[in-house]
């Protein structure tokens, strides 16, 4: 947007600034937020080579398994020359002084291919598994726990899945930990969760009944270059359907989408709901983006689109032109405008 | 040598300071509206209403971006309310709304209705952020006791949001003192190209109503380039002053032709000798006064102004006052008030006007 570019010549050039030194310091948080270290998770993890759909379950006892100290490589420490799965357990207490502030778990460095569950509920992935594998060994992993997962003052269960192709492997390394963000958004309908995805671009992929399972998938929010996608530069889809219930009420809601890099345009069953940044108006031309992808979405959804207690349809249309590509921070979901005007005062308040 | 150097730099300067200052609006602040408004993110129709209790709300200072207030962050709808008294309301002149720059469209309702809109919400969202808003009141909206209520819905798209330049206020034209007979208000007005639409007894109940002065992007034609016409029927009053009579219309943007009565009195290139234009691309910023030829407006019964505008591309229309008719005495003082400013965009395209421009009629 050559107009927006000009007002702001002043911000861009210290944003540029700013990604240069992040560059040149090695790898920061996913997240551009100032995040705050809460509590510590590494030491001593419950262990098991392998895999199975229960161990992600809270229910599941794991009594009988092995220690492992977190982080660090499984082959320092009597797994040398085991490559495949493996099951990482531990359990943790959330404080309920934390209630009123984003939470974020930093897995650390996983090598190569990681899937976190709090609660049973999988709340990122970053690499991808076989028989599609991509490694991620170099992404560290900071993962938004949505405020319903979290079972504040009382037991929580994190478990991670993780896939190692050759070498060293495990959670190798990082500040593994429970961090706090800005202010929660107490969201209505929580999209963070898994979405179909597909690379290229077809206005028809906005329609209802646009047959998306021969889709990929991939967990939203996280960039796609953690996914599988490694130096994918250029057009993508997202698809998420779900249920908005009755309960939910008639008021405006809002959809928060994030932030998202580079620039988007979304659809709920069908139709424009918002858009950030400027898509080229033909094929071939040269898009133009700047500080899109830093963002906050927030879109505000015309009255009467979502059906009540039947299947909604979003469909995102992202464009990435370099770097780090896709919707890539949360929060994902809906909420009431109500609450959004209450997080909105409370983050003023807070100084946030 | 050096003296004569000395001589042209001050001219230069003296050239560069008056032209600064002939370039601001002859408009006076009656009313400031600057300082604190109620805010609140979010949209609702029930906002622009005086009887909507905004006392919960929270408290925001204009001009100013809301990044800088707290709402670092923040894309999307925003409200801006604020309550205002007036113990007089002029009366023969044009009142205007100025918000200065709102980032990135906007739609400003006086007492719940609606007086005007630079760029676009979405789902065709269209950015008005370098406009300086100016809207026209009219003068029957306003409530002479009690309080007056300015409502503001604000979209910003990304980066920053909010009104956030000034100067924020109510003004008043001064030119319009200098008015017989003012003719701000409500016009006719149809997009297109008719040579029909100039005569008088034209049918024109079917076209859509704007202000005059103001900018028809304001007025809910933000794409709109092209042909316009503009009608007017009015009467004058008993006893309304003799002898020789000017039609002003302000400044429009870019090109016009003007028809009274069926009869064209002029358009921006007559203008060329007598007052200020002088080079292709400044037509917007001529001051129109057109002679009004002896016997043509009748002193009983229905007069009808029609005008063709032109606008090549940007903002277009009858855009700003004084609208109106002048005596010949008036429109002698308007000249002369105006003597500096006529018809350059800046004091480059005046030197080069007078270095290289054919006109000779100010050498006198």
């Amino acid at each position: 947007m050559r107009a927006t570019l000009s007002k702001n010549k002043k911000r861009i050039l210290s944003i540029s600034l700013i990604i240069c030194l992040l560059n040149l310091s090695g790898r920061m948080f996913a997240s551009d937020e100032n995040l705050v270290r809460l509590q510590g998770l590494e030491g001593k993890w419950q262990f098991s080579i392998g895999m199975k759909e229960e161990w992600t379950s809270p229910k599941f006892n794991d009594s009988s398994w092995e220690s492992i100290r977190v982080p660090s490589p499984w082959e320092d420490q009597g797994y040398n020359g085991y490559n495949g799965y493996a099951f990482y357990r531990k359990k943790i207490t959330i404080s309920s002084k934390y209630k009123d502030r984003m939470l974020y778990l930093n897995m650390g460095y996983i090598d190569d291919v990681d899937e976190v569950y709090f609660n049973g509920n999988k709340i990122g992935s970053t690499g991808s598994f076989p028989p599609n594998y991509s490694t991620a060994y170099n992404a560290e992993r900071v993962y938004y726990i949505p405020e319903d997962y979290i079972n504040f003052d009382g037991s929580n269960q994190i478990a991670v899945k993780v896939y190692d192709a050759e070498q060293q492997g495990g959670i190798v390394s990082g500040d593994i930990g429970l961090y706090g963000g800005r202010n929660s958004v107490n969201l209505d309908v929580n999209l963070q969760s898994t979405w179909r995805f597909q690379p290229g671009d077809d206005p028809r992929r906005k329609e209802v009944d646009f047959n998306d399972s021969g889709w990929s998938e991939i967990f939203v929010p996280g960039k796609w270059e953690d996914q599988g996608y490694r130096d994918y530069d250029g057009y993508a889809w997202y698809r998420k359907s779900f249920v908005f219930k009755t309960t939910n009420g008639t008021e405006k809601m809002v959809l928060l989408m994030g932030k998202i890099d580079d620039i988007d345009q979304v659809y709920i069953n069908g139709t424009f709901v918002g858009s950030t940044g400027t898509f080229p108006s033909r094929r071939g031309e040269e898009a133009s983006t700047g500080q899109e992808y830093q963002a906050f979405r927030g879109y505000y959804i015309p009255d009467g689109l979502l059906k009540k207690d039947q299947k909604n349809i979003i469909a995102v249309r992202v464009l990435d032109t370099s770097g780090d590509g896709g919707i890539y921070e949360g929060p994902v979901g809906l909420i009431t405008q109500t609450k959004y005007i209450e997080y909105w005062r409370k983050i003023k308040k807070d100084g946030n | 040598m050096e003296t004569k150097h000395f001589k042209l730099f001050a001219l230069l300067l003296f050239l560069t300071i008056s032209f600064n200052s002939v370039k601001a609006e002859d408009l006076r602040k009656i009313v400031s509206l600057s300082g604190s408004w109620r805010f609140s993110i979010g949209d609702d129709s029930k906002w622009a209403s005086p009887s909507y209790d905004d006392s919960g709300w929270d408290q925001i200072s204009v001009p100013g971006k809301w990044e800088d207030q707290g709402y670092n962050d923040y894309n999307g709808y925003a409200w801006y309310r604020k309550s205002f008294r007036m113990n007089d309301i002029p009366l023969n002149t044009s009142i205007y709304l100025m918000l200065g720059r709102i980032d990135d469209a906007d739609e400003v309702f006086l007492n719940g209705r609606e007086i005007g809109k630079s760029g676009k919400f979405p789902p065709d969202f269209k950015t008005a952020y370098d406009r300086v808003r100016k809207y026209i009141i009219p003068a029957d909206y306003l409530k002479k006791d009690g309080e007056n209520l300015i409502s503001v819905k604000v979209y910003d798209s990304y980066l920053e949001g909010g009104i956030v330049e000034g100067p924020a206020g109510i003004f008043i034209d001064e030119d319009n003192e200098l008015l017989n007979l003012n003719l701000s208000g409500k016009w006719k007005f149809q997009t297109g190209d008719n040579k029909g639409w100039k005569f008088p007894d034209y049918n024109d109940e079917g076209w859509a109503s704007i202000e005059v002065p103001s900018v028809w992007e304001n007025q809910g034609y933000e794409d709109y380039d092209g042909y316009g016409w503009y009608r007017l029927k009015f009467t004058l009053p008993q006893d309304f002053t003799t002898g020789e009579l000017y039609l002003s219309l302000g400044k429009i943007d870019d090109i016009d032709d003007v028809y009274l009565n069926g009869e064209h009195i002029g358009n921006v290139y007559d203008l060329r000798k007598d007052f200020g234009y002088r080079n292709s691309g400044g037509e917007y910023n001529v001051r129109r006064i057109y002679k009004i030829h002896e016997g043509l407006l009748k002193r009983n019964g229905l007069n009808i102004i029609a005008v063709r505008v032109y606008d090549g591309q940007g903002l277009g229309g009858i855009y700003e006052g004084p609208i109106g008719i002048m005596s010949a005495e008036n429109a002698r003082r308007y000249k002369n008030k105006h003597h500096n400013d006529n018809g350059y965009n800046s004091f480059w395209e005046y030197m080069y006007d007078k270095f290289f421009g054919n006109d000779n009629s100010n050498n006198d």
